[in-house]
């Protein structure tokens, strides 16, 4: 739309909290040339977070942010997008904020199919409150939390997503930011509600395991497996891998997308716009004839 | 003749006694009279018990409370059910069905042996007029259109209103059945000391509305854009209306999937910059705390509506109650003023629904509006409104000089900084429930958190003089006093307009605004008040211990409040206020708990 514009147009003055070497570096420049690419000027996008070290993203970026509380970002982005529809919204934050207090949130944004995108980063560890168990945290995980070990499955967030319908369903990881990037305005791009689960790595409290050098030895390309991700079935198959592969690209993306929420309603405002009504008459439906 | 009658009627669901209130209440409308009608209802989802209670006058009616002049039984079980809501004295005329088999001189009314009671074989002329028995309540209306001396055309447009849609056989069959009420009475007589006095004046352009439709209307009125909500009784007609309306205005609602989800999306829609409004009661307020927090530190308007039933916890979800205050005012983690406003009827609910939306725009803020259950579901009959009177806010816009180096929380004088919205270039900042500096950077710093709180309040200043948001009637120099809020407050106002009809000094004080306290308001209130009453439908007199809080009060100040579902009668009050009288004019002023004996 604008190829002038830069990475630097999205780049804000705030100096980010995290711990050197966390993967949400690595996400916020991915979202950088995200926007770069799609080329929409700042003031045209908002960009909503929740609670944890991941959602103090928004205020990394020149974009309209808004650093919520936990849990709820997904509520407020689709307040912003059925006030705006002509906004870029963007929601993101982590595995606690989309899969444990905002958990049900996510399958009423999937199936109100508004349009925005959603970009969960997953380190499968509560970091900002220093170290307990996550929703996504494995089983027999061992945290300030659970002390002698977790005795719960984790959720997998990909099987979450596409269990409820969601339309478009991603994985990537900074270990591959360029791969990430594409899919993250993929998603953008998507016309309706999109899901990006990234495997960001918590170098302070995350699993060896886990960091990004064990992300770029496992990481496998869905492309290269020679997936088909028009094929819902199929998309399940890979993700129920989750935790055990890391698959990246895009599992499952609707090849005849439905219309999203603000279109249809956009229709009906249209055809009530012609009864001219008047808020400042709005009191005569009750008069008594 | 009579100038105000109170009737009231039970039945079995299915018997129609709700649309014989209705068929009233517009005839009511449509001849001039003023009216007040609550519905009550058993706790079943379909076929329980149903009531209604009507005030109708000749001079306006503050509430429908009081006993009632005329009672009407379908059958006594159903009737008994409603106790207090129903009740009835020696001076009652009751009317019932002979179906029933009790003797005039033996109703099962404990203690209480009216001058007239009727027994009407109402369920055998209608299924002898109109072949079903479902024509019950068109033989009552035929009845009271005798009897009252309301026009029977006047009720009968109501009825055929209804079965226009229905066969020829059906209205037909009502009509015969509403004849055979007026034969029925006029052979039977009442006293004509319950017939009504004609109306005043005609009813042209008045107006027939709930006090929740009444409130979904104003926010149209006021500009709301978006409404987000989730169903929970007794708020749902608002969004019902809205879900209906809403989109002729170019606005949106949506059902969300929980009441957090649901202010959730109204905060988004304030962020970008659109008037919004969400709607609950009881379990429902308690989940919106989170988010009015958040609207809070983030300076966004929002007006979050909370119309009180019985609680705490699931409570009493059918029952007004005006329990709901500590809640609105305190429900807040850190240091938070917000502003609650409440309305006394469905008529002032436009007006107080409006002023909400101008505060919560003019100093960016969430505002509770505090309905109750009486009001939002009560039918009433409200005079013409002059809309043209009205002025509509918007929030501060940045102006072109200040998008230049925008500072969203500009410590300003008025504590109101300039707002911009998504879309607009140059006012690109971040919102947060976290602490901010002046320019929204996240802020753990103790300076500037005192400096944010010193701004978040300080900018409620000019709100506390704002005088028109109460009602201040009487003399100034009485001595006596009656403070209320909220619905209760129209017992007040009818049992403060009786004691000065005796001739006693009293004057009344009701706020529209409950917090901040304008402690200036009640101070020039209370300085002639040696004794008085809070009279609230709280256990615990939640309007009386709030201005204690923060006004030093009267010695002779009491509470006279009890839990919601138990209506307060102006005989009580009165009864109260004659104690007062006397107890001053020995010279004393008692200790507070004596005007409770």
């Amino acid at each position: 739309m604008n190829g002038t514009r830069t990475a630097n147009d999205y780049k804000s003055d705030l100096k980010p909290i995290w711990c050197p070497g966390c993967g949400d570096f690595g996400v916020l420049q991915a979202i950088y040339r995200a926007l770069t690419a799609i080329g929409r000027p700042p003031h045209e996008i908002a960009f909503v977070s929740g609670i944890g070290c991941s959602s103090r993203i928004p205020g990394y970026t020149t974009a309209y942010g808004f650093n919520t509380v936990h849990g709820r970002a997904l509520p407020i982005a689709q307040g912003i997008k059925l006030a705006r529809p002509e906004l870029l919204v963007l929601a993101a934050g982590g595995d606690g904020d989309g899969f444990s207090i905002g958990g049900g949130h996510v399958p009423h944004a999937i199936r109100r199919n508004v349009d925005l995108t959603y970009v969960v980063m997953d380190n499968q560890i509560y970091g900002l409150t220093k170290g307990q168990l996550s929703p996504t945290s494995p089983r027999g995980l061992k945290t300030v939390s659970s002390a002698h070990g977790s005795v719960e499955d984790p959720v997998n967030p990909l099987m979450y997503v596409l269990g409820y319908g969601a339309r478009f369903v991603a994985q990537g990881t900074p270990a591959d930011l360029s791969g990430l990037a594409a899919l993250i305005e993929a998603g953008l791009r998507f016309p309706g509600f999109a899901f990006i689960n990234v495997l960001s790595p918590c170098v302070t409290y995350g699993r060896a395991d886990v960091q990004l050098k064990a992300h770029k030895a496992m990481m496998k390309s869905l492309d290269a497996l020679g997936h088909d991700a028009t094929d819902r079935l199929q998309a399940m198959t890979r993700a129920a891998e989750y935790g055990r592969q890391l698959h990246t690209g895009v599992f499952y993306r609707d090849p005849d997308p439905s219309p999203t929420f603000e279109a249809q309603i956009a229709g009906r405002h249209r055809a009530m716009a012609a009864l001219g009504a008047l808020r400042s008459r709005v009191l005569e439906a009750f008069v008594v004839s | 003749m009579t100038n105000d009658l109170a009737i009231g009627m039970a039945g079995a669901g299915g018997d129609g006694v709700i649309a014989a209130g209705d068929a009233l209440i517009g005839a009511a409308a449509r001849l001039g009279y003023r009216a007040i009608m609550t519905k009550s209802f058993g706790p079943q989802i379909r076929g329980g018990e149903s009531s209604f209670r009507l005030r109708l006058g000749t001079d306006p009616v503050f509430n429908a409370g009081g006993t009632l002049d005329v009672a009407i039984a379908l059958n006594w079980t159903d009737f008994l059910r409603f106790g207090a809501e129903l009740p009835v004295d020696g001076h009652t005329t009751v009317i019932y069905d002979t179906a029933s088999r009790v003797a005039p001189d033996d109703l099962p009314l404990a203690g209480v042996t009216p001058e007239d009671a009727i027994a009407v074989p109402i369920e055998q002329m209608a299924r002898d007029h109109a072949g079903t028995d479902k024509a019950k309540n068109t033989v009552v209306l035929g009845l009271l259109a005798e009897w009252l001396g309301l026009p029977a055309d006047s009720l009968l447009a109501g009825v055929r209103k209804r079965f226009a849609k229905k066969s020829v056989e059906v209205l037909e069959g009502n009509e015969r059945a509403f004849a055979a009420g007026v034969v029925f009475a006029q052979a039977h007589p009442i006293r004509t000391d319950q017939r009504l006095a004609p109306p005043r004046a005609a009813g042209a352009g008045r107006m027939l509305v709930d006090g929740n439709e009444m409130c979904a209307a104003a926010a149209i009125f006021a500009g709301c854009e978006f409404f987000g909500g989730y169903p929970i009784t007794p708020s749902s007609e608002i969004m019902q209306w809205l879900s209906r309306e809403i989109w002729k205005y170019g606005g949106t609602m949506l059902q969300a999937e929980d009441e957090i989800a649901g202010i959730g999306a109204v905060v988004g829609a304030s962020f970008a910059g659109r008037k919004g409004m969400t709607a609950t009661s009881g379990p429902g307020m308690s989940l919106k705390t989170e988010m009015l927090g958040l609207a809070t530190i983030a300076e966004l308007p929002l007006v979050c509506v909370n119309v009180q039933r019985g609680g705490p916890s699931t409570g009493l979800p059918t029952k007004s109650e005006q329990a709901d205050l500590f809640q609105a005012v305190f429900s807040a983690h850190g240091d938070v003023v917000r502003p609650v406003l409440a309305p006394v009827s469905v008529a002032d609910t436009f007006r107080v629904t409006v002023e909400a939306f101008n505060i919560a725009e003019q100093y960016q803020t969430p505002v509770i509006l505090l309905s109750d259950a009486d009001i939002a579901q009560r039918k009433e009959i409200v005079d013409p409104i002059d809309t043209s009177a009205f002025t509509i806010v918007d929030r501060r816009r940045p102006n072109g000089r200040e998008l230049e180096e925008y500072v969203r929380f500009q410590i300003t004088e008025s504590g109101v900084s300039p707002i911009s919205y998504p879309g607009q270039k140059g006012g690109n900042y971040l919102a947060s429930g976290i602490e901010h500096s002046e320019r929204g950077a996240p802020t753990a710093n103790g300076e500037i958190h005192e400096r944010m709180n010193e701004k978040r309040i300080r900018k409620f200043n000019s709100l506390k003089s704002r005088r028109d948001l109460f009602t201040i009637e009487g003399d100034r120099d009485a001595p006596l006093a009656l403070l209320s809020w909220g619905s209760v407050a129209g017992v007040a106002f009818e049992a403060a307009a009786e004691a000065r009809r005796d001739g006693i000094q009293l004057k009344v004080l009701v706020p529209r605004l409950l917090y901040p306290v304008s402690e200036e308001v009640y101070e020039d209130f209370f300085a002639s008040v040696r004794a008085g009453l809070v009279v609230e439908q709280s256990y615990q007199g939640q309007l009386f211990r709030l201005i204690r809080m923060f006004v030093d009060v009267p010695r002779g100040l009491a509470s006279f409040a009890r839990s919601g579902s138990n209506p307060i009668a102006a005989s009580e009050i009165l009864h109260r206020v004659r104690l007062m009288v006397s107890t001053l004019q020995r010279g004393n002023v008692p200790e507070t708990a004596q005007w409770l004996e």
